[in-house]
């Protein structure tokens, strides 16, 4: 074999000739063989197909999850033409996900919204310009508040778009078109850490930095599938040195489970009374940090009685763990020295997930396990910006993590802002379900869906359809005009995506993150910055937004909403200063940014300082309630729900558009059922079963695996209808909807 | 890090307009209160609108962030990726590999985007798939997922199968690359894998695969998916060939894989847990169809209609007068011959790339395919020279009168060969539908029957157009033909039912599946083939039987009834040959969930 036909390895020494080897018989390049050509492609990036090499590279963090990847944009005549994770940055270490790897493929989607789209008389939705849009819009919503009062239109928003545009909206529509009413779709996310850690530190302030990951030797995680639902933290635990002790609870044989070394499949929704009862064993041996809680917290006493009753013969009871599994949890608790405690959906979404957060934080609380490397009450968030919503969404919470029912914080805003304070509403909005409640009560006639879609994800499915056909004008900004709830609208407005403009996203950790227009948006798509200028403009109180004149000057000014709050930003100086330093985190006031206060990765509350006024956490805690639910003789099983693949993302309105994406999941519903159970069903596997709840019937594909309990069924969310069957009940803090249980039967179609 | 630039570039190509200048404000300085550009009260709704529908447009991230970069220096990754490549080539008797360490694969499949994204693959083309086992109790389930890509075998089943010698396996690497611009193709590749590793992109009309991106390996860099797993489960290892040889012994690959035996496949998968015995994968209850290729289909019916043509028609000359051989002899040599030819015609519209037919001879030496093209190439030339010969006399073509039977027998020795490469393509892929004894079996006896439904249609031809010698045959012995008919059809309907004796095992074997997909997905497609067999096979054949002697050859009962027979045998062929395709169970590596 000649040399030139060698096609690899021109630095290893050729060895024995190949069985059949006819050099000039044989194509060994052309165009086909080009076409997969790889060549440097500079910029640190590696050997790169020479059809992409870039001529400039840029970073922008991820817009999926919350946990706030960097990506590098391969740019060519300052376009993206693809990307690649980033080495440098402190989150994810030169890797991503699957959805972080196609974030680029699913822009060029055909059913983008390229134009904006108002139904016609014959009910159809019809592409009509800018102007018609805008006209419409205010005209239909400020005749709605003329005939029903300001408070007649609300707005949806969500944890998907830059910090920038959620402050922005939120401005527009409270403080320019006195809208009272609007909420997130963090609200299905977040809310429950929200509340848990206001309530228990004074602030929304998730300590943890994800260095945690890697430092501790004891994690804990509730409810959360990390390997899915968050695989580049998973990777941050893969990389832990210490050999730590992974201790999973949840109900489900997860692959986090899988990768425990104790797993703890609890009956669903019997956490609380595991941490009581984990707490009780903590106090009775003394395993406690006896100095921690008398220096830093309150209410220790209290809560030390009120666990007295959650003896391990009733936690076996409740949860259906053996009394060995519990014993050997508390003991890794008490062994480890530095213990994190994470949880994601499997508590927030629950009827009681503040208490059940909380009985979390209470652990840590009282193991002295925080404000210490590798430790934490750590809420691991949902969305990529749930973060920059919880601060700066301007719905639950004043801009800035202010309180609307303050009188000093409204002055604040109001004086920044340069606004009448007058304007400023006095009390929060109602939240999401409320709103929507609202709509069913008459009190809510016009509603704006900005970035979510309520008609796949909003719990009990029918009943939110059936709301969201009453309302008189509905008005949903999208990328898309194909998600369900775009094809309910009276208007759709074109939106820009990500990668599509500029902004900030605050991560799970606390960083702000950067993120770019490097691709220019279809149509006359506008980002959603740009959209709520035009609203202001057309309102008529554009001149209150003037200074918004974009995103980064929109920046500037949260910057100075922040000052003086535990969130402070006042540090940073402008976008480029968060893209060299990494992102960073806050609190990052004026002058940080040398020392402690200006490391790359920071956690809170070393000081052992909380957000009280007296500077001390909160044990909190209540008696755990049955499940709203339960099975029954009719409806038999628990159904459970989550996600389905690391490839999907919630809705699917954006993972669905990417061919290889699509490949990495199955492509229709399917249910998760017990060997048992399918036996006594008589269901096969691949069977087509139907399962029912009072609200609804789906038809699945039966799912038989072990790694669903006896009793339980577990289907992913991102089918558009999971959510005819689940039961609308909140948690009465954080007004959080329970995805994650309730009744159903199963039967075999046909059977 | 920023906006990186080539050193080279900069300022200067950026002012040349990678995106015009826009107004928006400098990093430089802070805003102030006089951030409000002074013209802004100018702007009323609509032109304020049309500036943020241009600003929309504006690409700006590199003048923003735009920084000089050192270039030259080793890929950023590498610094987390060094210890997942050799730092050596292989020596004698070794060769890269990839190493999956299955405690470390969590099943995110991020694998799986970076190698479409890194090696620039199409929309939806895909070259590394994840699958996932189940099995264990409810009181310790067991859950595995799988990254598989090409395994570089040693003995690579694409590589012995391919006729166009597209495939190499680099000598001191070991990697089993593909030379696009080689293939033709046939896809014959795709069924010798058991791994279903190479991939056809109908767009190219080629196939593509995995070589562990050996231009980066070559470099020094890791392959793409070795690179993006945040989990660090992919290596490249260097592995002995004779301890991968002493390995596949204890078939210890992957539970559940295919036997490893076949083609060697080099990948280690490695695992801490002791999986249990009812580990299987979650598509392991799922019975797909296969491609049904259908220009193979009518490729492999026609030709062995051809070749049983011949054969049945040679074999009926031992018996016949020279005059009756004479008579017979045109019609049926044409008749079979263009039926051969319309075969090798159907079969290139299989080839992705048909321009390249030409090259299916260069991997006579090893490949099953090649050896049927050329077989059958000679098969057809045989053919061709018959036939003349017959209707213009072997002397019109430069033969004497005693080569004429040496040509009909090399046409049906040739046929023959070329039936049984037919066979050996299918049974090298070593599917159990498929394997030696039940291919050969089918193949012959289809040749058998449409060979002797040929012969009927000829005598009856001829008889038609008034042959006095040929009505006689017919009417004395026509009895006979049908007799053989129904006896090959019975036969062979009878086999092709032996299938469905699988369905009462409990073990799901490769057989099974083929029966539960015949019973199943494809119960339409196996009833119409019974049908139309026991119609063109039995049913037809009986009654011109009972026709042969009272009525005439030319009558219209006559006509009817045997082109019935002759349609339905044909079409019945065909469809088993369907079936023979879409209801092989392939073998692959553990799947995902699937209907």
């Amino acid at each position: 074999m000649s040399s030139t036909e060698t096609v690899i390895g021109e630095n290893i020494q050729s060895g024995a000739d190949t069985p059949h080897s006819k050099g000039w018989l044989r194509a060994f390049d052309g165009p086909l063989t080009r076409d997969l050509l790889l060549s440097p492609g500079g910029f640190g990036l590696g050997r790169v197909p020479s059809k992409d090499k870039p001529d400039a590279t840029t970073t922008s963090v991820c817009g999926y999850c919350s946990t706030g990847c960097s990506l590098n944009l391969h740019l060519k005549d300052g376009e993206a033409i693809s990307l690649s994770p980033n080495t440098n940055y402190p989150v994810n270490l030169g890797m991503a996900c699957p959805k972080g790897w196609e974030a680029l493929t699913v822009l060029d989607a055909p059913d983008r919204a390229t134009t904006p789209l108002l139904r016609d008389a014959g009910g159809k939705l019809q592409p009509v310009d800018w102007d018609t849009a805008l006209k419409t819009f205010v005209a239909r919503m400020q005749g709605i508040q003329s005939r029903h009062g300001p408070e007649s239109v609300a707005f949806i928003s969500t944890g998907q778009m830059p910090t920038e545009e959620m402050a922005l909206l939120g401005s527009l529509a409270k403080f320019g078109m006195g809208i009272k009413h609007g909420d997130g779709n963090t609200r299905q996310c977040m809310a429950t850490a929200v509340v848990a850690y206001k309530q228990s530190f004074g602030f929304d302030a998730p300590p943890y930095t994800y260095a945690d990951f890697e430092e501790s030797d004891t994690i804990v995680l509730v409810g959360s599938n990390l390997c899915l639902a968050h695989p580049i933290m998973w990777e941050r635990v893969m990389r832990n040195k210490n050999k730590p002790e992974i201790i999973v609870v949840d109900p489900r044989r997860t692959e986090t489970a899988m990768a425990a070394t104790l797993h703890l499949p609890l009956a669903p929704k019997s956490d609380m009374d595991l941490f009581y009862g984990i707490a009780r064993i903590l106090i009775e041996r003394g395993w406690i940090d006896r100095e921690f809680i008398d220096a830093h917290t309150n209410g220790f006493a209290e809560f030390a009685e009120f666990v007295q009753p959650f003896t391990l013969d009733r936690v076996v009871t409740a949860t259906g763990l053996s009394a060995d599994t519990i014993e050997r949890f508390a003991t890794l608790i008490h062994a480890g020295k530095r213990v994190s405690f994470w949880w994601t959906m499997g508590v927030n979404q629950s009827y009681q997930g503040v208490r059940t957060a909380q009985a979390l934080i209470n652990l840590a609380l009282m193991t002295g396990n925080i404000g210490k490397p590798g430790t934490g009450a750590n809420s691991i968030t949902g969305q990529c910006n749930a973060m920059g919503s919880r601060l700066f969404s301007n719905t639950t919470g004043l801009l800035g993590g202010h309180d609307f029912a303050n009188a000093d914080h409204r002055a604040k805003v109001a004086g920044i802002l340069g606004i009448d304070e007058a304007r400023i509403p006095r009390e929060a909005s109602w939240a999401y379900h409320e709103i929507l409640e609202g709509v069913l009560k008459g009190k809510i006639h016009g509603l704006w869906i900005i970035c979510t879609n309520p008609a796949h994800s909003w719990i009990n499915q029918r009943l939110c359809h059936d709301i969201l056909d009453r309302v008189e004008f509905l008005v949903v900004q999208d990328m898309y005009h194909s998600t369900e709830t775009a094809q309910r609208a009276h208007l759709v407005l074109p939106a820009a995506g990500w990668a599509e403009k500029d902004g900030t996203f605050i991560n799970s950790e606390r960083r702000f993150g950067v993120l770019k227009k490097v691709r220019r948006a279809p149509g006359q798509a506008l980002s959603d910055f740009s959209i709520f200028r035009l609203i202001a403009d057309a309102w008529g109180c554009g001149k209150m937004f003037d200074r918004w004149d974009s995103p980064e000057s929109a920046f500037q000014i949260l910057k100075q909403l922040s000052a003086g709050q535990p969130c402070d930003i006042t540090g940073i100086e402008n976008y480029r200063m968060i893209e060299e330093r990494g992102g960073i985190q806050w609190p990052f006031a004026k002058g940080a940014g040398s020392g402690a206060s200006g490391e790359q990765e920071r956690r809170l509350f070393a000081d052992g300082r909380f957000y009280h006024p007296d500077g001390r956490a909160k044990f909190l805690f209540e008696a755990p309630r049955p499940m709203p639910e339960p099975a029954s003789a009719k409806y038999p099983f628990v159904l459970l729900t989550g996600r389905g693949s690391a490839s999907q993302w919630h809705t699917q309105t954006r993972t669905s558009k990417s061919e290889v994406l699509r490949k990495l999941y199955p492509q229709h519903l399917y249910v998760e059922i017990n060997p048992t159970d399918a036996r006594s069903l008589g269901v096969r596997p691949n069977d087509t079963v139907s399962v029912e709840s009072q609200r609804g019937r789906v038809v699945a594909q039966a799912f038989v695996t072990p790694s669903v309990l006896i009793g339980q069924v577990y289907i992913p969310m991102h089918e558009a209808n999971a959510n005819q069957l689940t039961d609308a009940v909140f948690d009465p803090y954080s007004k959080q909807p329970n995805y994650k249980s309730c009744a159903v039967r199963v039967t075999r179609v046909g059977a | 890090m920023s906006v990186t630039l080539p050193e080279t570039t900069g300022s200067d190509r950026l002012a040349g307009g990678v995106s015009p200048p826009v107004d928006r404000m400098s990093f430089d300085h802070e805003p102030t209160g006089g951030l409000t550009p002074p013209a802004r009260q100018e702007f009323d709704g609509q032109t304020l609108l049309a500036r943020l529908l241009s600003d929309q447009q504006q690409l700006t991230a590199v003048e923003q962030f735009a920084r000089q970069h050192d270039d030259g220096a080793l890929p950023a990754q590498s610094r987390y990726y060094k210890s997942l490549i050799p730092a050596s080539p292989p020596g004698p008797g070794q060769q890269f590999a990839f190493e999956v360490d299955l405690d470390r694969c969590s099943g995110c499949k991020a694998c799986v985007t970076a190698c479409h994204s890194l090696n620039g693959l199409d929309q939806g083309e895909t070259w590394r798939d994840v699958g996932m086992l189940i099995g264990g109790t409810t009181e310790l389930p067991v859950l595995q997922h799988v990254t598989t890509a090409c395994h570089h075998c040693i003995e690579p089943g694409c590589m012995s199968a391919c006729p166009v010698d597209a495939y190499e396996k680099d000598p001191v690497t070991g990697i089993v690359k593909h030379l696009d611009d080689q293939c033709f193709g046939c896809q014959y590749c795709i069924l010798a894998c058991p791994y279903e590793v190479p991939k056809y992109h109908s767009g190219l009309g080629i196939v593509r695969k995995c070589d562990m991106c050996s231009d980066r390996l070559a470099h020094g860099e890791a392959p793409a998916c070795v690179q993006a797993c945040p989990h660090e489960a992919i290596a490249i290892r260097i592995v002995n060939l004779s301890q991968v040889i002493e390995d596949s012994e204890a078939n210890v690959f992957l539970p559940a894989a295919p036997d490893p035996q076949i083609t060697l496949p080099t990948t280690t998968y490695k695992s801490s847990k002791v999986f249990p015995r009812n580990l299987l994968p979650v598509d392991f209850h799922s019975v797909s169809t296969q491609h049904p290729h259908w220009p193979l289909i009518v490729m492999l019916v026609l030709t062995q209609f051809s070749v049983g043509s011949f054969l049945v028609g040679l074999g009926l000359e031992r018996l016949l007068s020279a005059e009756l051989v004479s008579a017979i002899r045109p019609l049926h040599s044409l008749s079979a011959l263009a039926f051969g030819l319309l075969a090798l015609a159907a079969s290139t519209l299989h080839l992705g790339r048909p321009q390249y037919a030409w090259r299916a001879v260069i991997g006579l030496r090893h490949s099953w395919l090649s050896r049927e093209i050329v077989v059958f190439g000679a098969f057809a030339g045989a053919a061709i020279l018959y036939a003349a010969g017959s209707w213009f006399g072997f002397e019109s073509v430069g033969l004497g009168p005693i080569l004429h039977d040496a040509v009909g027998w090399s046409v049906g020795a040739f046929g023959l060969c070329g039936v049984f490469c037919s066979v050996m393509i299918y049974a090298f892929t070593q599917r159990a539908f498929w394997s030696f004894p039940l291919t050969a079996t089918r193949f012959a006896l289809t040749t058998m029957l449409l060979g002797i439904a040929a012969t009927w249609v000829t005598l009856l031809a001829l008889a038609v157009i008034n042959n006095g010698p040929v009505t006689r045959l017919l009417i004395r012995r026509g009895d006979l033909v049908c007799e053989g008919l129904m006896i090959v059809t019975v036969t062979k309907l009878a086999f092709e039912a032996l299938i469905f004796r699988h369905l009462l095992r409990k073990q799901t074997t490769p057989l099974k599946r083929s029966a539960l997909l015949m019973t199943g997905p494809l119960v339409r497609w196996t009833q119409a083939r019974f049908a139309l067999g026991l119609i063109g096979g039995l049913l037809m054949p009986a009654i011109l039987r009972t026709l042969i002697g009272d009525v005439a050859p030319s009558s219209p009962s006559m006509l009817a009834t045997s082109a019935a027979l002759f349609v339905a045998c044909l079409a019945g062929e065909l469809l088993e040959r369907y079936l023979f395709f879409a209801a092989v169970a392939a073998p692959r590596m553990p799947g995902t969930l699937r209907g």
